[in-house]
């Protein structure tokens, strides 16, 4: 599979990524999904912390559409690596569209419907009114300030993902932190992917906060098949981890100081995108909300588990009505037989909803350190 | 004992065929422009050349029939068989589909491996929702998911005359990397046969959206507005069919179950009932015994009996010899998705819906789209419908002389 895009390597300029090529006793192999934004957002953060995890063996980063155009977000995902001198990191371009949502439908259901009322959940990344095409690509700011001289593989992140499950069975981590696309397309392929995977790691949805999230509400459809992958064939994810809005919202980035601690003492390029991205518009504006740590959770269930105190087991199951419900998500605690006791109802789950964990129980004060000890460590470029 | 196909239109099927099917005349000539049918695209070689995407349902049927039809026709240059579960779970198919073409001597036929669930919809909630909403009762074939379907990987003996399972073996390859491949090596010449339903060409297109302009034409069998609006193929994985008709395909045409009905093998038209005796007489082995066992022996146990409408045969016509259809009509077309009662359901447009006197536009006003007239009709499409060349007349007798010619020609040989 090789999209043209003048984003990807050429075939003669195509180098077959270094794939466990490396020693890495020891460290956890992950594939990196993301809906990469620049040039600093909570995507960006959770991409520089598994950079500098001395524990993680990152075996790719995918790129997919959501809160920027996947082009956009890969152009930043390249750049970003050069500058931390990690080139031999491997970027695939995924999904460049959701399976079925388009900008039209979410833009009629908007004036339909109303937006999400809480908070940020009325976001619509690329499908906002003004967020430009799918081909569009702006220049990157500083501290990036040109485009990567490196390219994006020529395979598609489906592909990716089914080879490297394949040739790793029960070694892989799935870190999903933008919507289900790729990993959908993935399972839709190769389904018996499924039990082989190590653990999934996805962030969207809540049952407080908010009934969903953007990276469910982009494509309610990839959120389902992704929960529910392996069911059909009777065997689901061995491990399913959740981070939900309810978790993410108990952290923000201007929480404790962090900001100011990691632009005194990171380095090149950490420090100059703290400085220009958070500090600065939260100096010129105190009254600025900063945004919650969603895929910073992710990635420190990723190195250091041990973060969370616990978690809840439950089932899971998607809205994809195309109404105002499009990508909302259902909550059912997996005890709930046991739950309520003489006084329980019919509380079970739908018929083919997804088990997870939900995690909870944050431990700020650790999550906090081990986040500015990643951002602050030196940087070991493997190049330059 | 699983229903087949064919025993459910011995009991049903004569009802629906009997409902005679005229396509809606057009009220306005400029509204309704007609267009004929463009001939298939040119090739080097002469041959036009197919990607043949089927849930093959064996030992006989519709199916298996347009296989056939592939096999046997000169101008027709077979790049590759894509299965899909439909019909029938994809690995049983895929044990049909071999063994057919060892029998028909065509080995060296590539079959790939599709997708083996739609990409949403589930046996169980499929159930569930017949229970809730009430059940099809036009077309009940549920295909795989019927409740005697057994399980995707349970694969049973092949009946007479396959008898057994096929020395071939399957590519390694996925049905959509195929079809994502072969498009792009061979841009501008690939036409793709859709025969069940679209999961593999929707996966195709999600993996790879720059093959779509490279397509000269798809054809697929389902949807329809007159005879039933929600077609297994559809219903089966309306997702997948959503995402396929939606996609901006220089030409994509369908065989609706509307002009489907209007052929079975076992009626009147030339060459009438005997057809199947014909055929069996004539053509020679595996299809002589195929029509022998599954057409001519049921037939003549029960000699009111309605076989199948020829609908997968149809796509296979338009691609062979699409001068057999006379008439078609581009229209808007997008299927629901919200899983209700009319999880599958199809619905269709008119192109120029604007130019009807009591037809209301949508401006953009301000930056939100505004519906004006609000007196008057709003005729047009959903955003991002998609646009399809809906087949509406065919010439009965030459569709069906057509596949008796190909059915008793000499056998094909590679």
């Amino acid at each position: 599979m090789q999209p043209p895009s003048d984003l990807l390597a050429h075939s003669s300029m195509f180098t077959p990524a270094p794939q466990n090529s490396l020693p890495a006793a020891g460290k956890k192999k992950v594939i990196y999904d993301q809906d990469h934004r620049g040039p600093l957002s909570t995507d960006t953060s959770a991409t520089l912390m598994l950079l500098q995890a001395d524990n993680i063996d990152l075996l790719g980063i995918c790129t997919v559409t959501c809160d920027m155009w996947a082009k956009q977000e890969t152009a930043y995902a390249l750049r970003l690596l050069e500058l931390m001198g990690r080139p031999e990191v491997p970027v695939f371009m995924g999904a460049q569209e959701p399976l079925l949502n388009t900008k039209a439908e979410a833009q009629m259901r908007y004036q339909m419907f109303g937006s999400r009322t809480l908070g940020n959940e009325g976001y619509l990344g690329s499908f906002a009114k003004d967020a430009g095409g799918r081909d569009d690509l702006s220049p990157l700011p500083p501290p990036y300030n040109r485009f990567a001289q490196i390219k994006a593989q020529p395979e598609t992140a489906a592909d990716f993902i089914v080879r490297t499950i394949r040739a790793n069975p029960g070694e892989v981590t799935m870190y999903c932190g933008g919507p289900m696309t790729n990993l959908a397309l993935a399972v839709m392929l190769a389904p018996d992917i499924v039990p082989i995977t190590k653990e999934v790691i996805f962030m969207g949805g809540g049952i407080h906060h908010s009934t969903s999230s953007v990276n469910v509400y982009f494509d309610a459809e990839a959120a389902k098949i992704g929960f529910r992958a392996g069911l059909a064939a009777g065997a689901g994810w061995p491990k399913f981890t959740l981070v939900t809005t309810d978790l993410a919202e108990e952290v923000h980035m201007q929480d404790d100081g962090k900001v100011d601690v990691i632009v005194d003492r990171a380095h090149f390029p950490i420090a100059d995108l703290f400085r220009e991205y958070e500090q600065k518009p939260q100096r010129a504006n105190p009254l600025r909300q900063s945004f919650r740590m969603p895929d910073e959770m992710m990635a420190a269930h990723v190195i250091d588990p041990s973060i969370f105190g616990g978690f809840d087991e439950m089932y899971v199951d998607i809205v994809t009505h195309n109404d105002g419900h499009y990508g909302d998500t259902s909550f059912w605690d997996a005890n709930w037989k046991d739950k309520g006791g003489e006084l329980a109802g019919q509380n079970g789950p739908s018929a083919k909803a997804g088990r997870v964990q939900v995690l909870k129980n944050i431990d700020k004060n650790r999550f906090r350190e081990l986040f500015t000890d990643l951002m602050t460590r030196p940087i070991h470029r493997s190049k330059q | 004992m699983t229903t087949t196909r064919r025993e459910f239109i011995k009991t049903v099927g004569a009802a629906i065929a009997s409902t005679k099917i005229n396509p809606e005349p057009p009220a306005n000539a400029s509204i309704s422009p007609m267009q004929q049918p463009n001939p298939a695209p040119a090739q080097t070689s002469g041959k036009r050349k197919v990607i043949y995407d089927q849930d093959t349902a064996g030992p006989f049927g519709t199916d298996i029939l347009a296989t056939l039809m592939m096999l046997q026709a000169d101008n027709i240059d077979l790049l590759g068989i894509t299965l899909v579960t439909g019909d029938a779970w994809m690995k049983q198919e895929m044990a049909f589909t071999l063994r057919l073409l060892e029998m028909m001597g065509r080995t060296e036929i590539p079959v790939y491996p599709g997708a083996e669930f739609p990409m949403l919809n589930t046996k169980e909630e499929w159930q569930l929702r017949q229970q809730l909403y009430g059940g099809h009762r036009m077309d009940p074939w549920m295909g795989a998911f019927n409740r005697a379907g057994g399980g995707p990987d349970e694969i049973k003996p092949l009946p007479p005359p396959y008898d057994r399972f096929a020395i071939i073996n399957a590519q390694q390859d996925h049905a959509a990397r195929f079809i994502a491949k072969t498009v792009r090596e061979n841009p501008g010449e690939v036409t793709i046969y859709a025969g069940g339903p679209l999961t593999n060409l929707a996966l195709a297109i999600a993996l790879a959206p720059d093959i779509v302009p490279l397509v000269p034409e798809v054809v697929i069998m389902g949807t329809g507005f007159h005879v039933f609006t929600n077609t297994f193929n559809i219903f089966f994985d309306p997702e997948s069919a959503r995402k396929v008709l939606r996609a901006a395909w220089p030409k994509f045409t369908i065989v609706s179950v509307d002009i489907a009905e209007e052929v079975h093998e076992s009626d009147e038209i030339s060459p009438g009932r005997a057809m199947v005796d014909e055929i069996a007489a004539r053509s020679q082995d595996p299809i002589s015994d195929l029509f022998q066992m599954y057409a001519v022996e049921p037939m003549r146990r029960d000699p009111g009996a309605r076989l199948f409408r020829m609908a997968d045969e149809m796509i296979a016509a338009q691609i062979i010899d699409p001068g057999i259809f006379t008439k078609s009509e581009t229209m808007y077309v997008d299927i629901c998705t919200t899983p209700g009662p009319r999880y599958g359901d199809s619905m269709f447009w008119k192109q120029n819906w604007q130019d009807a006197p009591d037809a209301g536009v949508l401006v953009n006003a301000a930056d939100r789209r505004v519906f004006v007239n609000p007196s008057q009709f709003y005729l047009g499409p959903p955003p991002s419908a998609g646009l399809a060349n809906l087949l509406l007349e065919l010439d009965h007798d030459r569709f069906k002389k057509l596949f008796v010619d190909l059915m008793t020609k000499p056998i094909r040989k590679a």
